[in-house]
């Protein structure tokens, strides 16, 4: 079994330890004996959507993130496509504000994003920044089986950015706050959940201490290639230990 | 300078504080600064005023306490006498304490130069208040970014600070660091030709990897650590500059690390090269401090000192509080030495690997303001160096708030989970470390962040058998 995870810009989008979150996909496979390639892909490489099982967009500084804008907008028609056919993505602060309609900055400027998801970006004054903890709203037909895994039903990060990012109508979160601001700090929501696509502020990075959000986008990947079962159970408690110690501390 | 009722009132009440505090034993340093500067806002500006050698300011990321202490260990070998701050007093309200202490009830300071290590983001406020002679710019690394935002806004706020007139002396390996002196002729730059460790490519993540000046990706000739290189940029011409003094013939031993000069002069305007024969030690182990060896040398070097002087004043040094300070315990003679961010961490790990040691490790991860709250850059630390088997690992306790987040990422690098223990407290995981077997090959690590660097040390100090200075080593394990 093989799947494929293309890194977007890891050279550019790398600004809150994100390749901890492919380091966790790439092992959590390499555990149960899925092959998971990782293939880094920076400004001008092409990207070879039909190979791709996931995407990862990780955060970046302003300035980076303005360069990479203009080098994916090229491709944002095919990436539109992919998504809409159930690519499998994971997009993180900078990477996920990309997938929206555009981010308004403080003078007013719209920066037209890659229009996938119906959801916008404002610039904030404040700067959002500390121990995140959300109730998962909806982890689709898997909640209970998951629930029953690892009983674990919250997702715990750090969130760090100014940008306050609004949903459109019937577009659906990731979670619910429980501790921190999320999408805005007005809402209550973080994230969105999208077809395939995960998007949040939440670094720290995510998938590490979130092994229930990590398994669900492997598990997607799989089906969407045609293999519908079980993943093999792991020993999590370590991961449980360090997610419930935040739970513990600042829930 | 006519000096108002509020400078002497802020004067007397701070030193008053500080002499009161003295007393009941207090290590507060901050305290008396900052009430003195609420009486008198210009408290800086008018005490710093009377050093008549001047001031040198040293910021950057990594390797400012160590390289102002470097700079003060050379002087004082000098017979000059300094004043300077410790860490933990490097914003406004610790320099201020700093210069009280060392100003008279009359007014007069007490020493002759003025050495400030300076947070980097309280650099713009401390050049509002004075004009430092020399500024040494160590690195750039990315460091609590939760605080200072993300790495660019420091680099362009430290650039924007230094007044046009000070001379700057920057590290000329770090294309940050370097661009800063781009319009600034007067810039000394100090910089290494190559270390053992030195590579064409480099896949660690690394900051600065774009042009400053117009946006190309940066090719390097040879990577020495992170960003740090001979490096230029091919679209518009800027490159490393040659600096005025670069090390040649690094190699780390037992008793520290050696090194050589070469030496740009420029006498009378006729531009000449000069190797020295002359071997340098630093007598701490680690190549970063070989770059911090060289701030301080360079510093020595624009103050007039001779080579002779700054030689015996690098072998003089005594390593600080946390920075690779020796502890003999009864079981076991062990290293405390502090980690704050990834190069910094990765600069330990290497250190590590080089000694070649079995080891013994405890890691401490806090997050607390002093800490940064956000831990993500464990996931930046190049753990899987660490774990990959070149180094074998017989212990490693994880500690601190932030004690599962350590463990986890170790086993996400690939440690054996069982090899793992969490030991939240700080004691207990000391403790812990005494049960285990230690052979006399074997190495022992403490690694703190830097709120548990001090409760650790003061854990250590209650259990040591003695104090074993590293210059001691140098003896003992011989040139």
């Amino acid at each position: 079994m093989k799947l494929v995870l293309y890194h977007l810009y890891p050279d550019l989008l790398d600004l809150y330890g994100d390749r901890g979150n492919v380091l966790t996909l790439k092992a959590r496979c390499r555990w149960r004996n899925i092959d998971l390639e990782v293939r880094q892909v920076s400004l001008g490489d092409d990207l070879s959507l039909e190979e791709a099982d996931i995407l990862f967009l990780g955060g970046g500084s302003d300035r980076e993130q303005n360069i990479l804008g203009r080098d994916l907008s090229s491709k944002a028609g095919d990436l539109k496509q992919a998504v809409e056919e159930g690519l499998v993505v994971l997009a993180i602060c900078g990477g996920y504000q990309l997938f929206g309609q555009y981010y308004e900055t403080a003078d007013g400027k719209k920066i037209p994003g890659l229009g996938i998801i119906d959801l916008y970006t404002v610039a904030g004054r404040k700067r959002m920044i500390g121990n995140v903890i959300a109730q998962v709203t909806d982890f689709d037909q898997n909640k209970a089986q998951l629930e029953d895994k690892v009983k674990l039903n919250t997702l715990v990060g750090f969130e760090n950015h100014s940008g306050k990012t609004y949903l459109g109508p019937g577009i659906k979160p990731l979670a619910k706050i429980v501790k921190g601001y999320g999408n805005n700090g007005e809402d209550g929501l973080e994230g969105v959940r999208y077809k395939n696509v995960w998007g949040t502020y939440l670094h720290g990075p995510l998938l590490p201490k979130n092994p229930h959000l990590a398994d669900e986008i492997i598990r997607a990947a799989l089906k969407r290639r045609g293999y519908d079962f079980e993943l093999a159970e792991l020993d999590d408690s370590l991961e449980i230990k360090a997610h419930s110690a935040i739970v513990g501390r600042f829930g | 300078m006519a000096k108002g009722i509020r400078f002497w009132l802020a004067l007397w009440l701070g030193k008053f504080i500080s002499f009161v505090l003295k007393i009941l034993g207090k290590k507060g340093t901050t305290f008396p600064g900052l009430v003195a500067g609420k009486i008198c806002p210009d408290i800086i500006k008018n005490l710093a005023a009377s050093f008549r050698g001047g001031t040198v300011l040293i910021t950057g990321t990594n390797g400012k306490t160590t390289t102002n202490n470097l700079v003060a260990s050379i002087l004082e070998t000098a017979n000059k006498s300094v004043a300077y701050n410790r860490e933990g007093a490097n914003m406004l309200p610790g320099i201020a304490g700093t210069l009280l202490r060392n100003t008279s009830w009359g007014g007069k300071a007490k020493k002759n130069y003025l050495l400030l290590e300076v947070d980097e983001a309280t650099v713009p406020h401390l050049c509002r208040q004075l004009r430092p002679e020399l500024a040494v710019i160590t690195n750039f690394f990315r460091d609590q970014l939760d605080r200072y935002g993300e790495l660019d806004t420091t680099v362009k706020l430290v650039k924007d600070a230094l007044p046009p007139s000070t001379r700057l002396i920057l590290n000329a390996d770090d294309p940050l660091v370097a661009q800063i002196g781009l319009d600034r002729p007067h810039t000394f730059y100090y910089g290494v030709a190559g270390l053992p460790i030195s590579r064409e490519t480099n896949q660690e993540s690394r900051e600065g990897r774009y042009c400053s000046r117009c946006g190309r990706e940066l090719k390097y000739a040879t990577f020495h650590y992170g960003q740090l290189g001979i490096y230029r940029c091919e679209q518009c011409g800027f490159k490393r500059p040659q600096p005025h003094i670069e090390a040649y013939g690094v190699e780390q031993k037992p008793a520290g690390i050696f090194f050589r000069l070469e030496s740009k002069k420029d006498n009378d305007y006729a531009h000449r090269e000069e190797q020295e024969t002359t071997e340098y030690i630093i007598p701490l182990p680690g190549y970063y401090n070989l770059y911090n060896a060289l701030a301080a040398f360079s510093v020595a070097e624009c103050l007039g000192l001779d080579r002779g002087e700054i030689k015996q004043g690098l072998l003089n040094f005594v390593s600080d509080a946390g920075r690779m300070e020796q502890f003999v315990l009864p079981t076991c003679q062990l290293t405390l030495t502090l980690v704050k961010n990834p190069m910094g961490f990765n600069q330990v790990i290497n250190t590590l690997i080089e000694l070649g040691r079995p080891l013994h490790l405890m890691i401490a991860i806090n997050d607390l303001a002093a800490d940064g709250r956000d831990i993500s850059w464990l996931w930046d630390v190049d753990f899987e160096t660490l774990v990959s088997g070149e180094l074998e690992l017989k212990t490693v306790i994880c500690s601190g708030l932030r004690a599962e987040d350590m463990a986890l990422r170790l086993k996400y690098a690939g440690l054996n989970e069982e090899l793992i223990s969490i030991t939240k407290d700080l004691k207990e995981a000391v403790a812990e470390l005494e049960t285990r077997k230690i052979l006399s090959e074997e190495a022992v690590f403490i690694l703190p962040t830097y709120t548990a660097l001090f409760p650790l040390r003061d854990i250590l100090i209650s259990k040591r058998v003695s104090s074993f200075p590293v210059i001691a080593k140098t003896e003992v394990e011989g040139l």
